[in-house]
């Protein structure tokens, strides 16, 4: 229920966001319109990322390093990534049950 | 390059990329399937809808496990930077390929459930407070849920209109999705004690991600970030003509001194793109031109050609005693910087 509002708040903004502000807030999409359907699921996903992307350029307020990669945000994350999964792993093993071990299935009743 | 957008921008490498791409998947499901239907046991038959479902299922993880390689083996080995090319139809694939899977677990296992199957499948396991037995389906969703979302702000647009760290950080959420997929593949299939083939191959897949990763940070790991002005560089004989080497100034920038001649100009290394690596790419048609995707730049403002419009920081340098030293604090994107001027005596 709250992900059908959610997507139904999406909608409006889409539609908004797509007819009247993307060309005044990014040249490259003035007069480029075929392109706008594949923003919907987009919009639709992440539309209060949207709408606060839409205040900071209204504004004015981009900061100077918009170029920048967060190189070392990754760095931290894929490491932090990388312990993770040998944990799993190696837990999912430790609990992976033998088939050799189980009672062998039997039947219940005659196939009539 | 933009001008005005457009839905892709299609090229023959991308057409021929995709296709091949796309065959070796329809190729994977059809021997997944020919290959299972005779594994399948009498005694606890295999319903064709599973193998479908399993053939997707795990097409999807190999294609994310192979989609996360690639990165840390660019950055290990220069060799593997043609294979990042066109990583972005890769992934909207594999969401495709993901989704399918899921379709056909709601289609097989939810189809007559009295509620929404989406909420049938959320609501179907509680388990949530062991270990073996987790409900494995919230991990696939929220998977897919990323998946999704980073499919959707793949296009070009995305990453000018979220700006770059933004949008980055964004897409740092693979790396989630791939631990949730982990996660769901472990405490799922991988527990069938009667397939230790795909219980084998999923590990060592999901382990040499793992192990990509911690030796691409291993080698990258040590940058000195003593605060000084001027960062030295390099001599200039050390550039070829018409190429670039790499600063690293912080772990989050890095620079590109591009050289033309006797012409020596220093640019973020980062194209306004994708974030491409500029200082592995080199002068065309007096232009620094990215080697992801063709974005070009003049190397003393960092300007696009017109009509183009995209920017990229330069930076001041300084030549002493034969060797470039570059001013640490980067220009505004599109500054002009005077290049610096040296004769490199050529050898022979």
């Amino acid at each position: 229920m709250i992900f059908t509002w959610y997507i139904y708040a999406g909608m409006a903004v889409a539609a908004v966001f797509l007819l009247f502000g993307l060309g005044r807030l990014d040249e490259n999409a003035q007069g480029a319109w075929v392109f706008r359907p594949l923003l919907i699921p987009g919009v639709l996903l992440i539309w209060p990322l949207v709408i606060w992307r839409c205040v900071i350029l209204w504004r004015g307020e981009e900061k100077l390093d918009r170029h920048r990669m967060p190189r070392r945000r990754q760095e931290r994350v894929a490491v932090v990534f990388a312990c993770a999964i040998p944990i799993i792993i190696f837990a999912a093993m430790f609990v992976r049950q033998d088939p050799a071990a189980l009672p062998p299935p039997i039947q219940l009743e005659a196939a009539k | 390059m933009s001008v005005k957008y457009v839905p892709v921008q299609w090229n023959k490498n991308k057409w021929g990329y995709d296709a091949v791409l796309v065959a070796l998947v329809v190729a994977y499901i059809l021997i997944f399937i020919r290959l299972g239907t005779p594994a399948a046991e009498l005694a606890r038959p295999l319903d064709y809808a599973i193998l479908r479902m399993r053939a997707f299922g795990t097409c999807a993880f190999w294609m994310l496990t192979i989609i996360l390689c690639i990165g840390p083996l660019a950055r290990l080995d220069k060799r593997f930077l043609p294979v990042l090319y066109n990583r972005r139809h890769f992934g909207v694939l594999t969401t495709v390929v993901a989704f399918t899977h899921a379709m056909y677990v709601l289609g097989w296992y939810f189809s007559f459930s009295p509620q929404s199957q989406w909420l049938a499948l959320l609501s179907s396991a509680t388990g949530f407070g062991q270990f073996l037995g987790f409900p494995i389906e919230i991990l696939g969703v929220s998977a897919l849920f990323i998946l999704a979302v980073l499919s959707a702000t793949s296009h070009d647009f995305w990453l000018s209109f979220l700006s770059a760290p933004v949008w980055k950080t964004l897409h740092l959420l693979i790396y989630a999705a791939y631990v949730l997929v982990v996660g769901h593949v472990a405490l799922g299939y991988f527990q069938d004690g009667a397939n230790l083939t795909f219980a084998t191959l999923f590990a060592l897949g999901a382990l040499t991600v793992s192990g990509l990763h911690l030796a691409a940070w291993f080698k990258e790991r040590k940058v000195d970030e003593t605060i000084i002005d001027w960062v030295k560089a390099c001599r200039p004989e050390d550039i070829p003509d018409k190429r670039a080497a790499i600063v690293t100034l912080s772990k989050d920038e890095r620079v590109a001194i591009f050289r033309s001649g006797k012409s020596f100009s220093a640019v973020s290394n980062a194209c306004a793109h994708q974030g491409g690596p500029l200082g592995e790419g080199k002068i065309v048609y007096g232009c620094v031109t990215c080697p992801w995707h063709g974005f070009s730049y003049k190397a003393r403002n960092g300007r696009s050609p017109a009509p183009f419009t995209e920017m990229i920081p330069t930076y001041n340098m300084k030549l002493e005693e034969g060797v470039l030293y570059i001013d640490r604090k980067a220009n505004q994107p599109g500054t002009d910087v005077e290049p610096i001027i040296y004769e490199v005596a050529e050898d022979g």
